[in-house]
Formats: structure tokens, sequence, C-alpha cells
């Protein structure tokens, strides 16, 4: 099982019993990647020729991402690896934690190195009612595994596990997140802040393995506890998910008050609606806006291998991974 | 919500959706489908507009949207093409109406104005005015052939190599450009108008292009035409500080640099006026490193430079990791590349199981200047020193553990490049003057350097795909367009401008000249071979000794015309030797048969005249060399170099921008095929890798294969068939899928075995990337699971459907986008329409668009096929 109690089985991590779990770690740590690696200050050029209107985005962006990622975290250290029992979901998440804090981190080193002022940045969260609404979201289900202790034995616990799941993995990670990919990934389009572009392109590599891993964990727990598989849950998560796209449309009017070239409020809304429409279907629940992808320029984003100019850009696909093996030499070895 | 567009004034007018509709219609003129082209992109542009908008910001719009949907039709690339022009033509020319009559005209009649205003404002050459009938040279301009771009190619001209005014815009059309650089290379002819329009009808019909900095800084007032540096540091601290000082004014000028640090001597060596231990070469490096990082252009191209190291060096373990991602900043060098120099003596104690000794060059200094059996020989006694004690410093290792490290550097890193001292110095023609230490920042340059002189390379590259038509290569068009390149490239080296006197001295004394190839894998597809076939690699050995035999003959034309190279006597050459005899030596001192086929392909030429000819004189130390040319690759729309297509679709991450690049043969072949529309998603979905895609016919998923399902034995092949009859070497990239260490091992070893000289980058096929966007993706589907389907559809689907959740192509909810409409209209699906009002009204216009065009009047099939291949290219250097 993977939720429930831990017994002293669970303290090893043979036999493995969820082969993915463990897959998704080994390939998280080849992705590991560090901010001080990408030339930000390059960016500055650009930053300057910017308009106002622009800088506004990029701004308000880095200032959602920033303490973003760190709520997430609290999200998984409080609410979802106290109630596993799995040991390979385990070393994922503890990876995956690190993974959050190098975001954060990194934001960190955007907000240092553009000039932004900081303690506005760091207060807009706070501040700004749509991004405020967006964080009381998300605690709003995390508090319930905090701050109240779950029985996961039961339903209703086992069903609030999965809420908070959803709404920090599906709709925070798999939805909010993506959408601000899709914006800075835009300036990148148009030969803006290609350092920041490599930034993001890091953190969105990151980003798909921890919805790799929160489908999978959803899907199983599902297949495990076939007593939560109703009707009316569906419906309720289907609602958490679509709560959550409706708090975007005035969080996108904040971001875009106006537009810039080639993005404007009603735009990002229609990505989040695209976006949102594959979670719902991955989750099996099935499309509820069917918005189709206004950013078709996204397939060179991120749908296809990406070759670098080394001297022009940072490489952002190398993978860790020194322990290339050798598997003849292996064998004789042995 | 009403909209104002914001004009170049500052003043505002309502948008007008009518005049937007207008030009892009006029784009799509003559194009398959226009209606629904003109539907989609006027769509997508008004997606994105905002109130207040600029004019610019306008034409942008509806370029990207074009240029979003390459991906569903090639047909858009073309539009997009035509709306750049425009744009570069309106600033330059100013307006012409819309009336194509009328922009040939001034496009041409205003060619003499356009050099006179560039002269005087300081931007051109005064040479530029006196030297040509500019008349004549203007009623030679075909704007016509603007057409032959791809949109990729066309803005990396512009946003590259075009001259820039003011407002950093480009100040040249494109026919301008190639005009200019033509007649920047044609001063000193006897007949400088005939030549430049020569030099002109090969660059405009991209037949060949010139390197970087010669598109750059040809015709203008700063002429640093040399892409290639490739310096040799001493070791003494006043030659270092020299060095830091000559690498920053050779960026400047836009040169890449190799840079051997083979001579510095080791971490703890003892300095000669105190005794105190030196610290090594990796601080002096990480100067280099910081001071190439230092000179930038726009703040976005960085210098560029590669250390080289031979393995023997105390200190390689360090250089080994230099480019690791962690680690003590100050010993990383985070912009320079670095590139190991290795010997046929310490691959064949890999082979063999041997050990290997490192030295400190302060108590081996000869080592350095040699190769082959000469190296072996002191080596082996420099060994018995050491095992004897009398040396102050040593390390041993087994050989093949080096040669491990080295490639798991090389896989986790992508450095350093593995490189070959022995057959770059044996087959050399041109080191009678001294030692080859290094290639330079790209792997392709073989040239002899010291004290006194910095080598220099100048580049240009045929690019072959524009010399192949309905099937055939044009092989009299191709051996004109050789010649030609030759002589404009050695018409290069007296207009030349180079920052460092070393430099100029070793240019002037050896006239080298690197002259390559483009579009290798490009003219495999259309011939319909498969790169990893014996036909290709026949094929690659016939074409280069074709190559090779003519920019011979031409070299040694111009030494009778012009005279020889100063250093050319004691050259290979001077002994009536061509880069295939050297061959032999190489074998006779590696005491081993090179492991490839030696024979001749092309039938018909007269090596043994040709050998007699050059012994009388040549005009160049060196004539050919294989640039990556990503970036003039792209301008001419082909593959690079000769490398295999790195994927039938996938972006190039550029300083230019960001593009996505699609196959246009692979398009073509599937629009005749009849099933481009059913397979575009999916090859998209795939990565650009149709190895799995069953609908397309088995012999057309044999000729399109991507780097990573290409077997890395084929590049090696190809590169060793061109190698045989290249002087210089090839900038080979490598592609590799396996991450298994031993079977790198024995892919690098038999490019050694085979008689290449150099590597490039290694490119690791990633596992894992990020989610993709655009494409049809459930996670859910793929792990086999359906979540909640079961429960949300229970009563509808359960009997006989599949596992797989239902897609949802239709229109969901009422929230949503109205469409329909216009789908009807104009009979194409998928066109989504938000404002009816917005709906093509250019299309009602001119009804006649509605009838279907037979293929062959298209226009977009006049050109040389697409593509280019990208990569990661000395960005200088080409």
């Amino acid at each position: 099982m993977l939720i429930g109690k831990a017994s002293p089985e669970d303290m090893n991590i043979h036999p493995i019993r969820y082969q993915w779990a463990y897959d998704l770690y080994n390939q998280a740590v080849r992705n590991t990647w560090f901010p001080h690696e990408i030339a930000l200050k390059e960016d500055l050029f650009d930053w300057e020729k910017m308009t106002d209107d622009e800088r506004h985005a990029v701004e308000f962006l880095i200032s959602f991402f920033n303490p973003a990622e760190l709520i997430v975290n609290r999200s998984i250290a409080l609410g979802i690896y106290p109630y596993l029992k799995s040991p390979e979901c385990h070393l994922y998440l503890a990876k995956q934690m690190w993974e959050e804090a190098n975001h954060c981190v990194a934001f960190e080193y955007v907000l240092e190195t553009f000039p932004i002022d900081r303690d506005k940045a760091f207060s807009l969260h706070t501040n700004i009612p749509s991004m405020r609404a967006k964080e009381d979201y998300i605690n709003r289900y995390m508090k319930r595994m905090t701050e109240d202790t779950l029985d996961v034995a039961t339903s209703e616990g086992k069903k609030d596990f999965i809420r908070n799941l959803v709404a920090t993995n599906i709709v925070m990670e798999g939805v909010w997140f993506y959408s601000g990919f899709m914006v800075v990934l835009s300036f990148r389009q148009r030969n803006q802040l290609r350092n920041l572009g490599s930034l993001i392109n890091w953190v969105l590599r990151d980003e798909s393995l921890h919805l790799k891993f929160g489908m999978n964990l959803i899907q199983n727990i599902l297949e495990e506890n076939a007593e939560i598989l109703t009707r009316e849950f569906a419906e309720e998560i289907k609602n958490i998910v679509v709560q959550g796209v409706d708090l975007e449309v005035n969080y996108n009017k904040d971001l875009f008050p106006r537009g810039i070239l080639g993005l404007n409020a009603d735009y990002v809304n229609q990505y989040v609606q695209y976006v949102a429409d594959r979670r719902l279907e991955e989750l099996g629940i099935g499309a509820h806006y069917g918005a189709k992808n206004p950013a078709k320029w996204m397939s060179g984003a991120t749908d296809v291998l990406e070759l670098v100019n080394f001297f022009e850009a940072q490489n952002t696909s190398y993978e860790v991974d020194a322990r290339a093996t050798d598997h003849a030499r292996k064998e004789e070895d042995q | 919500m009403e909209l104002t567009i914001t004009k170049r004034d500052g003043t505002r007018e309502p948008f007008n959706a009518d005049k937007i509709n207008r030009s892009i219609e006029r784009a799509c003129q003559g194009l398959q489908d226009p209606i629904s082209m003109v539907t989609q992109i006027a769509t997508e542009t008004r997606l994105t507009l905002y109130d207040g908008i600029t004019t610019e910001e306008m034409d942008r719009a509806t370029i990207n949207a074009a240029v979003q949907n390459i991906k569903e039709d090639i047909e858009y690339d073309k539009v997009a093409v035509r709306l750049l022009l425009k744009t570069v033509y309106r600033r330059v020319i100013g307006e012409y109406d819309n009336d194509e009559e009328v922009l040939r005209k001034k496009h041409r009649d205003m060619f003499p104005g356009w050099v006179k205003k560039g002269v005087e404002e300081g931007l051109l050459d005064a040479r530029m005015l006196g030297t040509f009938d500019l008349k004549a040279l203007a009623g030679a301009l075909d704007i016509a052939r603007d057409e032959i771009f791809l949109y990729s190619g066309l803005d990396t001209l512009l946003h590259r190599y075009a001259i820039k005014d003011k407002n950093e815009e480009a100040y040249e059309t494109p026919q301008y450009f190639f005009m200019r650089v033509a007649m920047g290379l044609a001063f000193n002819e006897k007949d400088p108008s005939l030549w430049a329009k020569r030099f002109y009808e090969k660059m405009s019909r991209h037949e060949y292009i010139s390197g970087g900095s010669t598109n750059i800084g040809a015709g203008t007032t700063r002429p640093s035409l040399s892409n290639c540096f490739l310096m040799q540091i001493e070791d003494d601290m006043a030659h270092i500080a020299k060095s830091v000082a000559d690498v920053m004014m050779l960026s400047k000028a836009s040169g890449g640099i190799g840079a051997s640090v083979t001579k510095l001597r080791a971490t703890g060596s003892p300095l000669s006026s105190n005794n105190t231990p030196s610290s090594g070469p990796t601080p002096f490096a990480k100067i280099i490193d910081t001071a190439i990082r230092a000179i930038q252009r726009g703040g976005k191209k960085k210098g560029a430079l590669c250390f080289y190291m031979e393995n023997w060096h105390l200190d390689f373990p360090e250089f080994i990791d230099w480019k690791h991602n962690a680690g003590d900043d100050y010993m990383r060098m985070r912009t320079a590349d670095t590139a190991v120099f290795m010997t046929d003596e310490f691959m064949r104690r890999v082979k063999e199981g041997g050990i290997w000794y490192m030295f400190d060059p302060k108590e081996t200094p000869d080592l350095v200047e040699l190769y082959g059996k000469a190296f072996s020989k002191r080596y082996a006694e420099y060994i018995e020193k050491a095992e004897r004690g009398e040396l102050r410093v040593f390390k041993k290792v087994p050989a093949e553990e080096q040669f491990r490290q080295i490639l798991v550097a090389l896989q986790t890193t992508s450095h350093p490049w593995l490189t070959w001292k022995d057959p770059i110095n044996l087959r050399a023609l041109n080191n009678n003057t001294g030692t080859i230490h290094m290639s330079n920042l790209c792997t392709e340059i073989c040239l002899p350097q010291d004290r006194e002189n910095i080598a220099v390379c100048n580049l240009a590259s045929l690019n072959l795909a524009a010399h192949v038509h309905h099937k055939q290569v044009d092989w009299e068009r191709l051996e004109e367009s050789i010649r030609y390149a030759v002589r404009q490239l050695d018409d290069l080296i007296d207009i030349n401008q180079l920052p460092i006197a070393e430099a100029e001295h070793a240019d002037k004394e050896n006239r080298a000249i690197g002259l390559g190839v483009m579009g290798f894998a490009d003219v495999l597809e259309q011939l319909g071979m498969a790169y990893d076939s014996p036909h290709a690699w026949d094929f690659a050995d016939r074409m280069f000794e074709f190559v090779s035999y003519v920019a011979i003959d031409e070299s040694a034309n111009l030494a009778a015309e012009r005279g020889a190279y100063p250093n050319f006597k004691g050259s290979g050459w001077s002994k009536g030797m061509v880069p295939i005899d050297s061959i032999k030596r190489l074998e006779a001192e590696r005491g081993k048969e090179l492991t490839v086929d030696k024979s001749h392909h092309y039938k018909g030429l007269h090596w043994d005249e040709l050998r007699e000819k050059v012994r009388k004189g040549m005009r160049n130390a060196t004539l050919m060399a294989v640039a990556p040319n990503a970036n003039i690759g792209l301008v001419a729309g082909t593959t690079p170099g000769i490398d295999p297509r790195f994927a039938q679709v996938f972006s190039r991450n550029k300083i230019s921008g960001k593009y996505m690049d699609l196959n246009h043969n692979l398009a073509n072949d599937l629009k005749n095929l009849g099933i481009w529309d059913k397979v575009k998603d999916r090859i998209i979905a795939e990565q650009g890798d149709i190895t799995a895609i069953s609908e397309i016919p088995p012999h057309i998923r044999d000729i399109y294969k991507t780097s990573f399902s290409t077997s890395p034995y084929a590049f090696i092949e190809v590169a060793a068939r061109a190698q045989k009859w290249i002087d210089q070497a090839l900038s080979r990239n490598m592609y590799l899928e396996t991450r298994d260490i031993g079977e790198t091992m024995d892919i690098y070893m038999s490019a050694w075995e085979k008689g290449v000289k150099t590597t490039y980058y290694l490119h690791m096929k990633p596992r894992h990337t990020a989610e993709q966007s655009t494409v049809h993706v459930n996670k859910a589907e793929a792990m086999g699971k359906r979540g909640f389907a079961a429960v949300m559809h229970a009563a509808a689907e359960m009997s006989a459907e599949t596992m797989a959740p239902a897609r949802t192509n239709a229109v969901a909810p009422a929230t949503a986008i109205a469409t329909t409409a216009v789908a009807s209209f104009t009979g194409t699906p998928d066109v989504e329409i938000r404002e009816a009002a917005f709906r093509t009204k250019a299309a009602e216009s001119h009804p006649s668009h509605t009838e279907p065009q037979p293929a062959t009047r298209r226009e977009s099939r006049i050109m040389p096929p697409s593509d280019p291949q990208a990569d990661l290219v000395c960005d200088s250097c080409q």
C-alpha cells in the first residue's frame, strides 16, 4: 500500500514495490542543476529595453513563483510525505523537496540580478488580492493536512489526502506553474531573456517530473483504495480543478493589465483552460473547457529536442550521471 | 473591446482588420489553399493583440502567427518569409505601395545611392565607391532570390550578419547584403565589377556562403574577415599576459580561438626566479575564461575559445574537470571549451592495456613539438628517466583508465572533445614551418603556430544542396562554385585586417583558407540515400574527392597567376604531394593501416597531372576544412557540414532567436504520399523521430533518421571518407543514445583507427524532457490507468470501449470559443474565430484564390530544399 502507517518493512528499499517511483527518483537525480550555471546577467541588456508592461509581467511572475515553491515544499513535508509508507516514494519526495528549494533559490537569484524592488516583490503575494487568493486556496487544503491530523485508514482521510494532492500537485504545479512557464518562455520566443528562459527550461523539466510523480501517486492510490472511487468524489475533484482555473482569471488580469507583444490576459486564460483540460483528462474526468492551445509556438519551446549552440546558450538538456555504466566489464568483474 | 494601434509617430488609429488581412493575403499569393492560411494567421494574430499595440509589434505579431504554423504546413514558412521581407523593404527601400514592379525597380535603382550613403555615414569602406561600376552591379541584383530563403535563414541573416542602422535594425536587404560581401572581397581584382558580380551570383543563390566574420565585415570600414585563430601559450609570465591581451583583441574582432596550454608548467613546478611552486595552468586559463566572458557584443555574443591540452601533462586530470558544473568556481571554465590532444602512442597504450605517464612539461619540454615515432621514442626515454627517479615529478595510470575518465567527462559535460595530434601532423602538407599544437575552436583547422605566429584561417562553405536539381548533382556548376570560392577566399587575405602582428604575419605567410561544405545530409535525402548506408559513404568519398581536386587545382592556378604563398618552400605540396598521399605516411608511422576504404570513387580526375602542377606552386598553405557552419547553414536553409539531420523536427536555441526546424524534404515526401496531415502531430509527439510511425512507409523511414537513430559508426565512416581528401579536418559532432562507457570507448577508438583527426561536441540524447505542450499528452493513459474514468462515464461507455479515456476534440461547454463559421466558409478544419467581423474579408475580395493551383506552379518549389540543421557552432567560426 502507498498510504498508511509505516511498518518496519517500509524501512527497506528492497524488494522494490513501486518501480515507477524508484525510476522517477533516479531520473530526478540525473536532472540535477544549479542556478549559477546560468549567466543571468546577460539578460540585463534585454531588461533595459523592455516595456514597463513587460517588466511588470516578469516581476509579477517571479513574485508568485518564489513563495509558491516553498508552499509546495511545506505541502510535501507536512501533507504528503508523512502519510505515505512507500520508501520509494520517500526517496523521490526527498529529491523533489531539494528541487523546490533549488527553484526558490533560482528565483531568488533572478530577483538579485534584475533591478527589481525586492521588498515590493516579496510583499506582492500577500498584497495583491488575486495572488493572495491563489495562496489561500492552497493553504485551505494544506491546513486540513497539517494542522489537523488525518487518519488515512479511513475513507475520509484518504479523500483529504487526495484533495491536497490535487490542489498542490495538479492545480498549483500542473496548471498555474505551467501557464507561468509559458509566459516566461514567450519572452525567449521573441529573443528576449534567453538566460531566464534557460533557467525556466530547467524548472519546467523538474516540474514535469513532479507532475508525473503526482499523477502516478493519485492513480495508484485510487486503484488501491477503490472505495473512494465514486462519482461524487470525482465531481468534487473536478471542482477543485475548476476553482483553481477560475482563480487564474483575476490573476491574469493583474499580470497583464494591458497586454504585451504576443500575449494578453485572455490568451493566458485560454492556455490555462487548455492545460486544465489535459489534467482533467489524465484524472479520467474528461475535459471541461474544450479550449484549444493558443500558444502553438510552445511546440518549439518544449515539445521537441533542442539543439543548442553551446557558444550561445547554456545547454539545458544535459544530465548528470557520472555513474556511467559499462555492462560488459561489470559482468567480467562479477 | 475597441482596439487602437500606436503608429510610429506616436499617434493612435483604430485597428483595421481589413488592412492586416490584405497584407497577409498578399503574402499568401500563389500558395496552396491561401484562404485558409489567411484565416489562420489573421485569427491567431488577433488573439495576441491588445489596445495600444504599436505598428511594429503588429507586424511582428503577424509574422509570429505565420511562424507558429510552419509545423502544420511548410507553406507557412513562405508566408513568414514574405511578411518579414516586407518590413525590411519598407525600412531600406521605403514605401512601394505593394507593387512588386515598383519594388523591383526601386530596389535596383536605389543601390548606388545606398552604397554612397553607406560610405558617407562611415558604415561602408570607401573603396566600395570608386572601384565598381555601381549601375552595372545594381542591374545584377535579383530581388526574386529573396524567395529562396527559409524563415529561420532570413531572420538569422538579418539579425546576425546585416549591417545595422542606429536603431539596430537591418540597414540592408538580403540582396544588398550579398552584393556588399561580394564587392568587399573583390577590391583587388583586375576587373572588380566582373568578380563582384560573379561572387554575388554564387552567394545570392546560396551556392556557397562566406564564414560569419566575413559576412559581418566585408565591404565595411572594419574588414576583420577571419574567423579562426590558433595560439600557443608559452611558459613564461610575459607571454601569458600577452596572450590574455591577444585573446581579448581577437575576441573583439569576433574571432573564435584555439589556445594550447600544454606548455605551461605543472602545479608545484618551481619558478626559476625564487623556486616557489607554480600554481599550474588552471588559474591562468581561468583569467582567459573570464576575459572572453567580458568581451560581449550587445550583451549576447560572448567571446569563444577552446583550450587544448595534451594528455601527458601532469595536470591533465584537473583539465578533465574544467567543464564540470559543480566544484570550485576558480577551477572551472564557465565559458571556454576544452579539447584533449592525443598521440597515437596513447591510443596504442589504451588498446594494449599499457600504462600512461604524465609529466611536468618543464621537465619534458620537447614532447610538445614531437609526434609519430619521434614522440614515442622520446616518451619512452622520459618514462625510463622517471622510473630511475631522475624527474622531479610524474604520475602514472592505466591508459585505459584515463581514456575512460575522458569519456565519462565527455558524456556528462560534453567536454573535452577528442582530437588526435598524430593524424593532424602526419597528414599535414603545411607543417614545414613547425608542429601543429592544436586544432581550433571548432576542430576543423590544422595550422602550425609558435611564438611569432598566431595561425589564422579564412572560411567559406559550399552548399551542396544548391547543386542538386532533379536528383542530379550538377558537377559543372559545383566546379565553378569551388573555383570562385577559392578565389574569393584568396582575395580576402589581402583585404583582411587583423588586430595582432603575429596573426597578420601568419595570415600573409601562409594564406591559409578552409573551404568547407554544408548540406551533405540534405543531399542524401534528396537522392534517396540513408546516411548509414554504404552508398552514402561512397557518395561522400566521391563528393570530397571532387571538391578536393578542384580546390587544389584552383589554388595551383592562382599560384601561377599571383605567385605561391611565402612558406610554400619545403611544404608537402612542394614535393608534389596531395592530401590523399599523406595517408601512407600516417600508416607508416603508426605501424598500422587505417581501417578505411582507400580507393578512388570519382572517375576521370587526373591526380598525377595535378601533383606535377602542385609541385610548381600553391597559392594557399591549406585549402579545405569543414566548419560546423550551423549559422550559415541556417542562412542557406540546409543541414550543417556533414552532420546527419538532428531530428525531423526540433528547435534551435540561437542568439538570433528560437527556431523550430522542420525537415522540408520529409514534409514534401509525406505530402506527396498524401499522409502529411495524418502524421504531422505524431512526428512532434515523437520528438522528430519517425521510426515508430507505422503509417509512414519503411523506405521513407530508412532515409529520414535522426542523429540519435543513425549508427554512430556511420557518422565516423562519413567523416573518415571525407577526411581522406581534406587537407585540414572536419568539425564532426557526435550524437549518442548509449551511455555505456565501454561502447563509447569503442566508438571513439574506431574513429581513431579510421584516421579521423578530430571530433567535436558530443550530444547525448536526453532521457527525460519537459512535458509537451501542443501535442496530445495523457500520462495516465501511458501508465495504463484510467483514474475516475470508470465512474465518470459509467453507463455510457463501460461495455465496448477500450481503456483509453476519450480524447476531447469536440468543442466542450458553451464557455469556450465560438468556432465553426469559418470552417464551413473556407472548407478548412480547425479554424477558430473569435470575432466574426474579423473573418477573412480578404478572402472574399479575392475569390480567385480558391482555385487550386497545380503543384508545379507553386513558387515554393523553386528552391533548393530546406532545412538547416543546427548546432553548435563556433558562432564566429561560421
